[in-house]
């Protein structure tokens, strides 16, 4: 969520704190029914027009937090429906993970030029002259644009002396790369899922905090208050998320006090992936065997490609995910292991319900719902006395979570492995930019490549489920990446050697 | 002037990072006019959970202590206001 979003925040991560609250007591199920008032007591309205609009969003939130669908205001329907015919307990996700909460949706116009206060009707009018479908004539008291004619070039915007004209877009729109966002038919937010790919840039950027996931908070904490083979991976953004007091190792700790067994960076998979993706590279591109390659650790930029250039994900990576690679390895040691990923990414919730990933990767919480989680268990990283290192991957692993990051571990890698062989990479980290690039790929014009999509700004350490801000985290990740105690996956002993050394397949 | 902002766990979830994070901006701020202010150094410390919130059943998350003082569900906003007031001219 978006730092400056402070009201937003409190309230998303509130609803986090409660249900896990609910989980550990063991609360009865119909608790939910009071926690909006517990969360928004009294009968003043503090961000909506009324309480009861306020506690009956907090109702949507609590049940998408519990895994469940919202409700259609249509229907009449209690917060705790659909709790009782499904087994809360062993629950999976279930499509679809973004939801918008309707009546939370105020029905933002969308995209249009509008002219301001500020216009002067000026003499020269230059807005009027630049118009290619000449769609703005000055009016009695301003410029008049005519929303029927105008295409949205933005040129009298560009051009006005006063600054009198403004572009202005649903900030869910705005920020979304892939064009999914349609309206219903009072012109609330519409999620198309033939398009959607769950990046959740627009739950960051919907100031009303009208869209959300669903999280496994409550499945997740019942599982670890039962079963001794849970384990969690943590994605190579976790540094600095949760306070700048909280040191890399109290983090695992305070992790295994929720109940894991053990808890192993997710860069220890990204040095995996790196290994597979180089070897491919070399073994698949470089050839010509296929034109170009793309990376595979971003989901939302795969299942981009997967839904708008169908033909050309076949040059997507065969190579699993960080994540995958990581709970793979833990399987190898502990075939009954349950599987936590905890990161900054929501797409990863989808990832996990894949056929070829469901069996390796059982819960996905962001960091967000992980600091629900120590609050409720009452957890003060800080104040935990441990002292080890924590030394499960190389400084190009630990890089991943930087855009940009990838693409030259991959490269470094590959280098390293046949260093007379040339190798091109390109990355870009929005949505937006990953569209673009995948354009000017299937046009043949990145023949050669090793392609780095990245679906959030600067990549994972923007991502959704994030606590902390951007820089603050670029510096603590890159800070934990020069504490590695080898700089390549080709030297990190943690990994078997044959893939190592190049008989991986 | 000494500024604590508590990073414990619950105020950490509620948001005293970006605290933090406008605070830093504030510096910033007060850099670019340091006619207008006193010359007074902005001493800012994220510290352990004081244990406030533990002791009452009232949401009092996040917490700063401003020279002492502390305040409770503190925002980037009244935080700053309070220390613009203090040190400008």
């Amino acid at each position: 969520m978006k730092e400056s979003y402070v009201d937003l925040i409190r309230i998303r991560r509130q609803v986090f704190a409660k249900v896990a609250k609910m989980a550990y007591d063991g609360a009865d199920l119909s608790e939910l029914e009071k926690s909006s008032f517990e969360i928004l007591p009294g009968e003043v309205a503090t961000y909506r027009d009324s309480v009861f609009r306020e506690r009956a969003i907090v109702d949507e939130r609590l049940r998408l937090t519990m895994g469940l669908n919202a409700r259609r205001p249509t229907e009449y329907h209690r917060v705790t429906d659909g709790i009782s015919e499904v087994d809360v307990d062993k629950a999976q996700l279930v499509e679809p993970l973004i939801n918008v909460i309707t009546f939370a949706c105020e029905a933002c116009p969308t995209k249009a030029l509008y002219v301001t206060d500020n216009c002067r009707k000026c003499l020269a009018h230059p807005c009027t002259n630049v118009c290619p479908t000449n769609a703005v004539s000055i009016g009695k008291s301003r410029a008049i644009i005519d929303q029927d004619k105008c295409i949205k070039c933005g040129r009298c915007k560009e051009t006005c002396p006063y600054k009198a004209i403004v572009q202005y877009d649903r900030p869910c729109a705005a920020a979304c790369g892939v064009n999914a966002i349609d309206s219903d038919y009072l012109g609330r937010a519409q999620i198309n899922m033939d398009r959607c790919v769950s990046c959740g840039n627009c739950i960051i950027q919907c100031p009303y905090g009208a869209i959300s996931d669903k999280s496994q908070i409550y499945q997740l904490i019942k599982a670890l208050k039962t079963n001794n083979h849970m384990y969690a991976i943590i994605a190579p953004s976790f540094l600095g998320q949760f306070g700048p007091l909280a040191s890399p190792v109290q983090i695992f700790e305070g992790i295994k006090q929720l109940g894991f067994e053990d808890v192993v960076e997710v860069s220890l998979g990204a040095d995996i992936t790196t290994l597979r993706e180089a070897k491919e590279f070399l073994e698949k591109v470089v050839p010509g065997e296929i034109p170009y390659m793309g990376t595979s650790c971003c989901n939302s930029w795969t299942v981009m490609v997967q839904k708008l250039f169908p033909d050309q994900y076949d040059y997507i990576s065969d190579s699993a995910s960080p994540m995958v690679e990581t709970a793979k390895y833990i399987k190898k040691k502990d075939p009954d292991a349950k599987i936590t990923f905890i990161g900054p990414c929501i797409s990863k919730k989808i990832e996990a319900l894949r056929e070829d990933v469901k069996d390796y990767v059982h819960f996905v919480i962001t960091f967000e719902e992980l600091m629900g989680m120590f609050v409720a268990k009452g957890i003060e990283l800080s104040e935990i006395e441990v002292s080890k290192e924590i030394q499960d991957a190389s400084s190009l692993g630990r890089g991943y979570a930087i855009a940009g990051g990838v693409a030259e571990a991959v490269k470094r890698t590959a280098l390293a492995m046949e260093p007379s062989k040339e190798i091109n990479v390109e990355g870009v980290s929005t949505l937006h930019e990953c569209v673009k690039l995948m354009r000017v790929a299937k046009a043949g014009k990145k023949n050669g490549y090793l392609l780095e999509g990245m679906a959030c700004s600067g990549g994972c350490i923007a991502g959704p489920g994030t606590l902390a801000s951007f820089n603050r985290v670029r510096k603590a990740v890159t800070d934990f990446k020069n504490q590695a105690s080898c700089e390549s996956p080709l030297d990190n002993e943690v990994i078997d050697e044959n893939l190592r050394t190049g008989n991986a397949h | 002037m000494k500024v604590k902002v508590c990073v414990g766990s619950n105020c950490a979830l509620l948001g005293s990072m970006s605290i933090l994070d406008q605070l830093d901006d504030l510096k910033d701020i007060i850099s670019e006019d340091s006619e207008s202010y006193y010359d007074e150094e902005l001493e800012i410390e994220a510290i352990k959970c004081l244990g406030y919130c533990k002791e009452t059943d009232a949401n009092v998350a996040p917490v700063v202590v401003i020279d002492g003082e502390p305040m409770y569900n503190a925002t980037s906003q009244t935080v700053m206001e309070k220390i613009v007031n203090k040190i400008r001219k």
